[in-house]
Order: C-alpha cells, then sequence, then structure tokens
C-alpha cells in the first residue's frame, strides 16, 4: 500500500495543529492545567491519602489527566471532523487518491502521536513540579494504553463526527459525553467510597477501564488481574468502534 | 492503444430511500461518453440529477445499477485508481478553514503527490492568476465566501489530473475573475484536459462547453454540442431593434406576430418568436419602414431557450 495519502493526511493534520494556537492549547496546555491547577488544589485542600496507602492526590490524579488528555485530543478531533464535514472540505478529501482507510488510519496517528507528546509533557511536568514519581517497568504500558486509549475515543467520536448532522445536536452530544465520561468514573477520585449505583456506572465505562489502566501504568495502584480484564474491555471497545468508525465513513461515501 | 474516452456511464441508475418516505431515482438509467480533452457540459435543473451524476463519477456516491467509468477504471471496483485522476470542485465552499490560503493550495498539492519547491512556485503562479497574491498568508475562515470559492477553483490549477470535475465552479465570482477562469479552463482543454462541468449559468456553457448534455429527472433529453441543440428547437428565434425613435404602433404591430416574449426599453424592442426564417424577416422588414433603425440583431436559440423548451417538454411527456 502507498503510503502517499497516509503522509499527506499527516501533512494536512500538522499544518492545522502548527498554524493554530488554540489547538495546542486544547491538546496539549489544557490537561496540563487540570493537573496544576485541579490537582493541586484539591491535594492541598483535602489531603487526598485516605485508602490510598500514602498516594497523594497529584499522584492519584496523574492517570486521569493522561486519561483526560486522550479524550480530549480525541473529542477535538471529531469538531474538526464534523466542521471539515459541515463546509465540505471532508468529502473533497473523499475525492483525494488515498483510501478511506488511509484517510482514518492518517487522523489516528497522528491522534496518537499528539497524545504520546502530551503523555510526555504530564509525565515529565509532573515529575518535576508535583514530586509524582511514575514507575518505570510501567511505561510500556503507559505507550499502549495512550496509543490504543487515543484510537479508541477517536473512532468512538468520529461515529458521531459523522453521523449526526446539526451543529447544534453535536454540540449537546458532546458537552453530554464530557460531563457523563468524565465525572462518572476513576478520572478524578477512587471510586470505592461512593455509592453502589455511581460505582456500577463508572465500571461499565470506557473511561475508567481505560484510567485504570494508566494508573497501573503510572504508580501502580490496582490488581493486576482487574487491570488486566479493564485493558481488554477496553481493546474490544476500541476494535467495535473501529468497525462502527469504517462503517459511518463509507456510508459518506 | 489509448482510448479516446475519458468518461462512460452506462445504463446508470441512483435510487435514494430515506426511511419510509418513497424512493427517489435521482439518476434513472442514463448512458453517455465524454471524449477526452473536451469541456463536458452537464445541464439540468434543479434536481435533475446533475450532482448525483457528478458524485457517482468522483466516486462519492455509488451506483445503484449501471456501470460508469473515468480513464477505463470502473468508479467502484477501482475507485482508488479514478481518484488519481481526477480533480473535484464540489458544490460546497470546500476549503480548508484553518490554514492559510497558500497553505490551502500546498495541502491539496500534497495530496495529489505533489511537493517541493516547484510546487511552492507553482501555489505562487496560481495565487497569481486567481488574485489570490494579497489574502497568500491569511486564514480561508477569514475570508468571504466568493474567496472561498476562489481558492477552490484555484486548487485545481495546482495539479495535473487529466479529469478535472467543476460543480458550479463561477458561483461567487465576480465577472472579470469568471472570464479570467474560463480563459484558464479553455486554455486546460487545449492542452488535452477533460474538463467536466455543472452550471445553473446557461451562458457560461454556451461560452466554455464544446459537448453537452441536458438531463432532466435523472434522464438524458438531449445531447450534442450547441449547433447540434439549436437544431432540437428550430423556429425559435431572439429578435432585436434598435430605433432613432421607435414607432407608435411598435407594440401593435408585433402583436400580430404573436411573440413569445416582448420588452421595450427606450428606443429598443426585444423579442422573442417561434416562427419561420420568412416571417421573422417580414417582421424586420415592416419595423424598419417605421422608423430609422440603428441596429438589428436576429440570433437563434439561446442555450437558455433551448434548455428551457426541452426541459418543459421532458416534464410535460414523463
Amino acid at each position: 500500500m502507498s503510503t502517499r495519502g497516509l503522509e499527506a493526511v499527516l501533512f494536512r493534520e500538522g499544518k492545522i495543529r502548527a498554524t493554530n494556537w488554540t489547538f495546542i492549547f486544547w491538546d496539549l496546555l489544557y490537561p496540563l492545567g487540570y493537573l496544576l491547577v485541579f490537582g493541586l488544589g484539591m491535594n492541598a485542600s483535602l489531603g487526598f491519602t485516605a485508602g490510598l496507602s500514602g498516594i497523594n492526590y497529584n499522584a492519584f490524579f496523574l492517570a486521569g489527566v493522561l486519561g483526560m488528555a486522550s479524550f480530549g485530543i480525541a473529542s477535538n478531533t471529531s469538531w474538526s471532523f464534523f466542521l471539515d464535514r459541515d463546509n465540505g472540505i471532508f468529502y473533497e478529501m473523499l475525492t483525494y487518491p488515498l483510501s478511506r482507510s488511509q484517510y482514518l488510519v492518517g487522523k489516528v496517528l497522528f491522534n496518537v502521536g499528539v497524545a504520546l507528546v502530551q503523555a510526555v509533557l504530564t509525565v515529565v511536568l509532573s515529575g518535576a513540579s508535583l514530586g509524582v514519581a511514575v514507575r518505570p517497568q510501567g511505561l510500556p504500558l503507559l505507550v499502549a494504553a495512550t496509543v490504543i486509549g487515543t484510537s479508541g475515543w477517536f473512532f468512538f467520536y468520529a461515529i458521531f463526527a459523522l453521523r449526526i448532522r446539526r451543529n447544534d445536536t453535536f454540540n449537546a452530544v458532546t458537552s453530554v459525553f464530557y460531563f457523563v465520561f468524565l465525572f462518572a468514573s476513576s478520572m478524578f477520585y477512587p471510586l470505592d467510597p461512593l455509592p453502589r449505583t455511581f460505582r456500577l456506572v463508572a465500571s461499565v465505562n470506557p473511561i475508567t477501564w481505560h484510567v485504570d489502566v494508566l494508573r497501573y501504568a503510572t504508580i501502580g495502584l490496582g490488581d493486576a488481574r482487574s487491570v488486566t480484564i479493564e485493558a481488554a474491555a477496553f481493546v474490544v471497545f476500541t476494535l467495535v468502534t473501529f468497525v462502527f468508525a469504517v462503517r459511518a465513513l463509507e456510508r459518506e461515501g | 492503444m489509448v482510448s479516446d474516452i475519458a468518461i462512460a456511464v452506462d445504463h446508470l441508475v441512483k435510487v435514494y430511500r430515506r426511511g419510509n418516505q418513497e424512493e427517489v431515482r435521482a439518476v434513472d438509467d442514463l448512458s453517455f461518453t465524454v471524449q477526452r480533452g473536451v469541456i463536458f457540459g452537464l445541464l439540468g435543473p434543479n434536481g435533475a440529477g446533475k450532482t448525483t451524476t457528478l458524485r457517482i463519477l468522483t466516486t462519492l456516491a455509488r451506483p445503484t445499477s449501471g456501470r460508469a467509468s473515468v480513464l477505463g477504471h470502473d468508479v467502484v471496483g477501482a475507485a482508488l485508481e479514478v481518484r488519481k485522476q481526477i480533480g473535484v470542485v464540489i458544490q460546497e465552499q470546500a476549503a480548508e478553514l484553518f490554514l492559510s490560503v497558500r497553505d490551502n493550495l500546498l495541502t491539496f498539492a500534497r495530496f495529489h503527490g505533489d511537493a517541493g519547491v516547484a510546487v511552492r512556485r507553482r501555489a505562487v503562479d496560481v495565487m497569481g492568476r486567481f488574485g489570490l497574491e494579497n489574502v497568500a498568508e491569511t486564514k480561508v475562515q477569514d475570508l468571504s465566501g466568493g474567496v472561498r470559492r476562489r481558492v477552490q477553483v484555484a486548487k485545481m490549477f495546482m495539479i495535473d489530473a487529466p479529469i478535472i470535475f467543476l460543480d458550479e465552479f463561477s458561483s461567487g465570482m465576480d465577472a472579470i475573475l469568471k472570464r479570467s477562469v474560463i480563459e484558464l479552463l479553455r486554455g486546460q482543454a487545449a492542452q488535452g484536459r477533460t474538463i467536466v462541468l455543472t452550471t445553473q449559468i446557461l451562458t457560461e456553457a454556451e461560452e466554455l462547453c464544446d459537448d453537452i448534455l441536458i438531463i432532466n429527472k435523472g434522464q438524458s433529453i438531449a445531447r450534442g454540442d450547441l449547433q447540434h441543440l439549436k437544431t432540437l428547437v428550430d423556429r425559435l428565434y431572439d429578435v432585436t431593434l434598435s430605433f432613432e425613435r421607435a414607432p407608435e404602433d411598435l407594440t401593435q404591430i408585433v402583436a400580430g406576430f404573436h411573440p413569445l416574449a416582448l420588452t421595450v426599453t427606450h428606443n429598443t424592442v426585444r423579442l422573442k418568436l417561434r416562427e419561420e426564417e420568412t416571417r421573422v424577416l417580414e417582421l424586420v422588414t415592416l419595423l424598419a419602414k417605421r422608423g430609422r433603425v440603428l441596429r438589428i440583431e436576429i440570433n437563434g436559440a439561446s442555450l437558455e431557450d433551448i434548455f428551457v423548451e426541452l426541459t418543459q417538454r421532458s416534464g410535460r411527456h414523463s
């Protein structure tokens, strides 16, 4: 398979990101802001160590920020996907000499690249300014979770960006996703002290699976068996969303 | 041996079904071919099936049945090969909103496999031709709709794809730019590129197209060059006479010839007649006796006349 189309998609995405500082802000700096402002505040005011074997909130929240970055990057890309379709360039691109799969794979690769850069920035900054030490043996898992996590969320969002026609509907859906997925999960707080119903909802939320794997990779929190099950569940989630995203793309032309 | 056929469409059908609504046959058993190196106009009223046909030919939609090929490549079976042969300007103002005008051109070229110094030089040249130099570094989202359209059409001149599809290419362009784009398109056709265009502006098609297909309700209703199409709608004349002073009984005289349309502006009368040539000359002679004539112009049917006549006829027969 020629890589020309793939390179062109990466070139386009790179150009758009590199020449629009707002994208850089949302992709790279916004999650860091959460870590440094929200995380620091929570850590200082609530002294969050109960039931976490002495782990402070900054260390706990690191995985949440990494998960949020993957989720946010995918969400931002779906928004630009939606805009591309809305103004027609998306359809024009479907007449370019590249296959539908090259188009999707190129977009995913770029997002994964951004997520990896974001992860490195977050890990380095949290270590340097908050004293959070990431365990070295967890790094391969951290990379894998970032790659698969970003892909899964990208495919998930792409389905909605391709299916929804109206701008207001799309904004409403993504806002609801942000609220439900992020807050009904283990991203911001441990689930154990929460009511049973909340825990039940969080346990079927793919963000919880993703963040739990990231948390295990970064600070070793959680047991290996349940994290393995969550990782497997997230891989299945990614494969299913990929199939639906490809179908949605094929329906477009 | 290389075939002379650029596009072949064979019994093409496209049916849309939306939920419980009745099915719509947007393209209904359409067949035609387009020779290489011509400017081909696909005309028809709104909803005639032009854009659907274009969407199938550019691999954006799949036909329900029938076949279509571009330079011998099947639009379904070899869609990627088709895409390597075409450049497409679609109806929407499709441009990269977050990129500058220059980056729009460079990115488009990159998708078609062109990059490097030569491409950057070509971008400068194309921006010059389309009057885009002053907005080269401006992001497209900050430009007006007309300028965005210019960027969109300018992109076609960044690549050497043998076939270009232009859907309503001139919308949003001013008369001067339109004129220069028409010249550029003629130049491209002369170099062997095949250009397929749809337009609602029939004078544009009249001026540009070597070969015209008029469709209505997804079906072909007329095909040929302008001269041939004129023979399909015979005995239709546009007559213009400018007098030094218009005769007082002008409308009375003209009324006897039952014009299809009549306008009198100052000392100029314009009328459309469906009559034998001798009757038209008789009317002109009659009017010329009533006052000093400064200008006489008699034209056969315009493409607009042909278009209206044929689409109305096909509407009545369907």
